[in-house]
């Protein structure tokens, strides 16, 4: 048995590109070790990253914690946090590793609860309040849509620029079932679904350390912050709907159907000249819409991501997945004064969504106590996991902004800063 | 003198042209309901492409561009309509077989549809203002593309300089057109006008603002929809056999509200979707007399445009009601039919050009709901001094009713109050003053503390344009409208000293902020300053609500996407549910 609690933690931030996966020792008297994996996926690994970079990652993984106690949290389902955790037909895939490990346990959002689903059983809504379902429901039409903008920016003749990054976010959001399967059914102990307040799964594997979750917040949890305006889950079913009458429309080559094939003049690529300024304008404007829809709905999956802050000692650590400011508002609500405390007072800082521009609040920055110009032992430290060069302009990840603010407030270790023989970077805390 | 077509006689001003009066679902005895429109005289290409409006027929989604409609000219000079269901003198003609497929079915009378409702739309516009109206975007021709992609949406857009519209499956697995739905087209057209009048309402700046330009372009494509008579006669008593007299209890304003605003409502929601129907039937549903405008619900932009519609369109059957009164009953208890429709259609009208013009009387930047409601009081006393009809209470009355109260710089009557400063007029020409924007400028330098202009910061003028109408004694009146922009650059920490402007909390003290003020000055026809509407650009406590409200709705983060402000609001409209009541 491990003392009562660690006395250090060893945080290993892995190269994984666009992406995150970080592994959580804690270190107990007698060598014994607990470990804690959160996420493990990438959207984009870094140049020149060799063939089987995501093996080499996840038999690291598997060599680090041995036979130590050991579990994993998916923060939410996007590829870039999950995609780790697919199986491969020959069962030496990344996802066959992790479960080979066998997890004592999974923690996920509560929209990740398979009772939620269509045949939404009495007790799953009454733990998770009404409308779960309607929420669950809208994420399932949202990786519809995913899909189908991703087929949509493949076949139309979009700017180059404009088609990736609807394919990197449209891709993002599409489904991963296998991987969303195997952490529904790797862990030794039940599941855990958690949101903001619960308890976290965590406390049997990890002694001495207290884990509060301060989010995601459940649909009525949120509904109590009143000020901001939502999506509906409504909308995306009606986008769904719409989206998949256009495409139901489409021939069984892919392409779409011409609504009146007596009365085509032309379908290109040599339009008449006329017409060619409205052609381009339509196409981008078809694009921007898109576009506009994909990040809308990148925006609510990030905003499942499971909030934690690990308190173990005196030291408090924060891995927030990618919430953005609608998951966090209820946390940062004037009403949640413990959250607040547990904020003001935190040491590490996992930088939220690869350190976009909309997923560090400027409430949130505020509170952080230990920000600092200067270094010194008690200087806040911020982990980012990311890569340069994916999003450009008003969408840059990561946000320079941001990062000189980082840069200039804590101390920073960011992995797109990492050389390339690197796989990962240990960052040891004394408790 | 000979004109073009070799004739001495003057060239006709209209065209005739068949629309769906509202969208293929509304019926007569089964059949669509068309309605045969005037809309300007022009040479016309194919397209149609006329002088401002040039649809090109282009669906993204399979990349696929359809044939152009090609209107025939006619022995008398005019376009051909082939879907005319009227002979050149008026006389109905038999309704061809498979007519209403041919409607649905036949992209070119799409392209004319779109065609007819946009210059119907502008023309509507130019009437009310008695002058060319201007896009938003750039060029003289708005592109319009009546399928440019396979979504439930339609929009205006400045960047992309045209009006798109989507198509989709609707739920009984018909595929609906949103370039036949005449509210979509005039909705979509008026974005475009409203844009080219007043650019600075598209920006982020109040609940109100955000709201006013789709309020106000569902007001406008439901008025146009309702001066049509053929509609509003279909509307009227549908559940009874129809004769030339129509019982008075059809015509009480709940009565009307039921068969003709919640009528149209229902008729929305067959063919699109449940977002556009409850738009109108929410404002046709509310109950009068609760303090909308300060309600939680009613801050976000679709809820708060619906009380501009509320307060509008109750107005109107009041309106229309009033004007019943003074027919009198063909026999007890009974009016004449069509006179009720007629009666109905020019109320509609009426208020159509008063909505219109009132646009000239508002500030050119953050406009508020209040500062619309007295813009409509002053300029309908402008045109309609002795108000016969009591449109301006019945406007006062409902907009009070839906908690918009008039503007806090008006007369207690809610009208802007004249301009009644000393001015100094020796140092500018009253000829250029009617069309030069140095002039104007010269003028307002010459006088900016008598119009309480602030030295500080950039002004310019934007606009110097004529407004000409025939006033109340049948004379052409014409007035001078001219609106300037201020604008100011300052760090959010700057601005308690400067502007005693407090800015939110969490600002970053470094940020730059942009802040507007401006104003709409009109000129009588001597050239006499009349009324100057501003928004002083160092009025603290409107500039301390804006800020907040661009913080808080995250438009200072760039959480905004200005081009596609109106396709997403759209696209979330579609997709509402109804809210309860």
């Amino acid at each position: 048995m491990p003392a009562s609690a660690p006395n250090s933690l060893n945080i290993r931030t892995y190269q994984v590109g666009f992406g995150d996966c970080f592994l959580l020792s804690f270190n107990y008297d007698g060598s014994k070790k607990r470990h804690v994996l959160i996420d493990f996926g990438t959207k984009a690994l870094p140049p020149g990253a060799p063939k089987g970079h995501m093996l080499r990652i996840a038999n690291n993984i598997k060599e680090t914690v041995g036979n130590d106690p050991f579990a994993v949290v998916a923060t939410h389902r996007h590829q870039d946090h999950i995609s780790g955790f697919q199986r491969s037909s020959n069962g030496k895939g990344t996802g066959d590793i992790i479960r080979g490990m066998k997890p004592m346990v999974v923690v996920q959002p509560w929209t990740e609860e398979p009772g939620l689903a269509q045949d939404a059983k009495a007790p799953a809504l009454k733990r998770f309040g009404a409308g779960a379902k309607q929420r669950v429901a809208a994420l399932s039409d949202i990786h519809e849509i995913a899909a189908r903008v991703v087929d949509a920016a493949r076949r139309g003749q979009l700017p180059r620029e404009m088609r990736d990054r609807l394919t990197f976010i449209g891709e993002d959001n599409v489904k991963n079932l296998d991987a969303v399967k195997n952490l529904m059914t790797m862990g030794q102990q039940e599941p855990v679904y958690v949101f903001s307040g619960t308890k976290s799964g965590l406390d049997q594997l990890l002694p001495g350390v207290k884990v509060h979750v301060l989010g995601p917040p459940t649909v009525d949890q949120f509904k109590k912050i009143k000020s901001y305006a939502k999506t509906s889950d409504e909308y995306w079913s009606f986008q769904a709907r719409a989206m998949r009458a256009g495409a139901s429309s489409a021939t069984s080559k892919g392409k779409g159907k011409v609504l009146f094939p007596r009365h085509v003049a032309s379908t290109g690529p040599n339009y008449p000249v006329e017409a060619r300024w409205l052609i381009y304008h339509a196409r981008l404007a078809q694009s921007e819409q898109l576009l506009s829809i994909v990040t809308m709905l990148d925006k609510v999956m990030n905003n499942t991501s499971v909030i934690l802050v690990f308190e173990a000692g005196a030291k408090k650590f924060l891995f927030p997945g990618d919430a953005q400011l609608e998951n966090w508002l209820f946390a940062l609500d004037g009403t949640n004064d413990k959250y607040k405390a547990l904020l003001q007072s935190v040491d590490l800082y996992k930088v939220g969504h690869h350190g976009s521009w909309n997923a560090t609040p400027k409430k949130l920055w505020g509170l952080f106590k230990k920000k600092s110009a200067s270094s010194g032992s008690g200087r806040l430290k911020t982990l980012m996991s990311t890569l340069e060069g994916v999003f450009h302009e008003e969408h840059e990840v990561p946000r320079e902004k941001l990062v000189t603010e980082l840069k200039d407030q804590s101390e920073l270790l960011s992995t797109n800063k990492l050389p390339q023989s690197d796989l990962f970077r240990d960052t040891l805390v004394q408790l | 003198m000979r004109n073009v077509r070799g004739s001495r006689h003057s060239l006709v001003n209209t065209q005739k042209l068949t629309i769906i009066a509202q969208d293929p679902s509304v019926k007569i005895g089964g059949k669509i309901l068309v309605s045969e429109v005037d809309v300007p005289a022009e040479e016309l290409l194919a397209g149609p492409r006329g002088y401002r409006v040039n649809v090109i027929d282009f669906d993204t989604a399979t990349s696929t561009l359809y044939r152009p409609a090609v209107l025939k000219r006619a022995k008398n000079g005019q376009y051909e309509d082939a879907f005319a269901l009227k002979k050149a003198d008026g006389t109905p003609r038999k309704r061809p077989k498979r007519y209403d497929r041919r409607l649905v079915s036949d992209p070119t009378f799409h392209a004319q549809n779109v065609y007819a409702i946009v210059m119907r739309t502008l023309a509507q516009f130019e009437f009310a203002l008695g002058r060319r109206v201007p896009w938003g975007s750039q060029g003289h021709q708005i592109h319009v593309a009546p399928h440019a992609f396979a979504d439930a949406n339609a929009f205006y857009s400045r960047e992309h300089r045209g009006i798109f519209f989507g198509y989709f499956t609707g739920p009984s697995n018909r595929t609906i057109f949103t370039c036949l739905s005449h509210d979509i087209v005039a909705h979509e057209t008026t974005h475009a006008i409203l844009d080219g009048i007043r650019s600075r309402y598209l920006e982020p700046s109040s609940p109100d603002q955000a709201a006013f330009h789709e309020g106000f372009a569902d007001i406008i494509a439901l008025l146009s929809i309702f001066s049509l008579p053929d509609l509003i006669g279909q509307l009227l008593d549908r559940s009874t056999p129809r004769g030339r007299m129509i019982s008075k209890a059809h015509l009480t304003a709940d009565a009307l509200k039921q068969s003709v605003l919640l009528g149209l409502a229902e008729e929305m929601g067959v063919g699109l979707s449940k977002g556009r129907e409850s738009a109108l039937r929410r404002s046709v549903k509310l109950r009068p007399g609760r303090p909308y405008m300060s309600m939680p619900e009613f801050s976000e932009e679709h809820d708060r445009g619906e009380l501009l519609v509320a307060a509008m369109m109750n107005a109107f059957l009041e309106i229309w009601m009033s004007r019943l009164a003074k027919i009198g009953f063909v026999s007890p208890g009974k009016r004449d039919r069509s006179l009720v429709v007629e009666e109905g259609a020019r109320a509609a009208g009426h208020l159509l050009t008063m909505t219109i013009r009132a646009l000239d009387y508002c500030p050119p930047t953050d406009i508020t709901f209040a500062d619309y409601l007295s813009a409509l009081l002053t300029v309908d006393r402008e045109v309609v001094p002795d108000d016969k009809y009591r449109y301006r209470a019945a406007l006062l009355r409902h907009f009070n009713n839906f908690g918009i109260r008039h503007a806090i710089g008006a007369d207690a009557d809610g009208l802007w109050k004249q301009f009644d400063g000393e001015l100094v007029y020796a140092r500018t020409h009253f000829d250029s003053m009617l069309r030069d924007k140095e002039e104007v400028f010269r003028f307002i330098w010459e006088n900016r503390k008598a119009l309480d202009i602030d030295d500080r910061g950039y002004v310019e003028v934007q606009s110097v344009r004529p407004s000409i109408r025939i006033g109340p004694d049948g004379f052409t009146l014409r007035e001078t409208v001219a609106e300037y922009v201020q604008i100011m650059t300052l760090q959010a920490r700057e601005l308690k000293a400067a502007l005693k402007i407090t800015p939110p909390p969490d600002l970053p003290p470094t940020m730059r902020i942009r802040i507007f003020g401006g104003g709409a000055l009109i000129f009588n026809e001597y050239g006499q300053l009349k009324y100057k509407i501003a928004n002083r650009i160092e009025d603290a406590k409107r500039q301390t609500a804006r800020l907040k409200y661009l913080w808080e709705s995250g438009a200072l983060d760039g959480d905004q996407e200005g081009g596609l402000r109106l396709a997403r609001l759209h696209r979330a409209r579609m997709a509402r549910a109804e809210r309860s009541e």
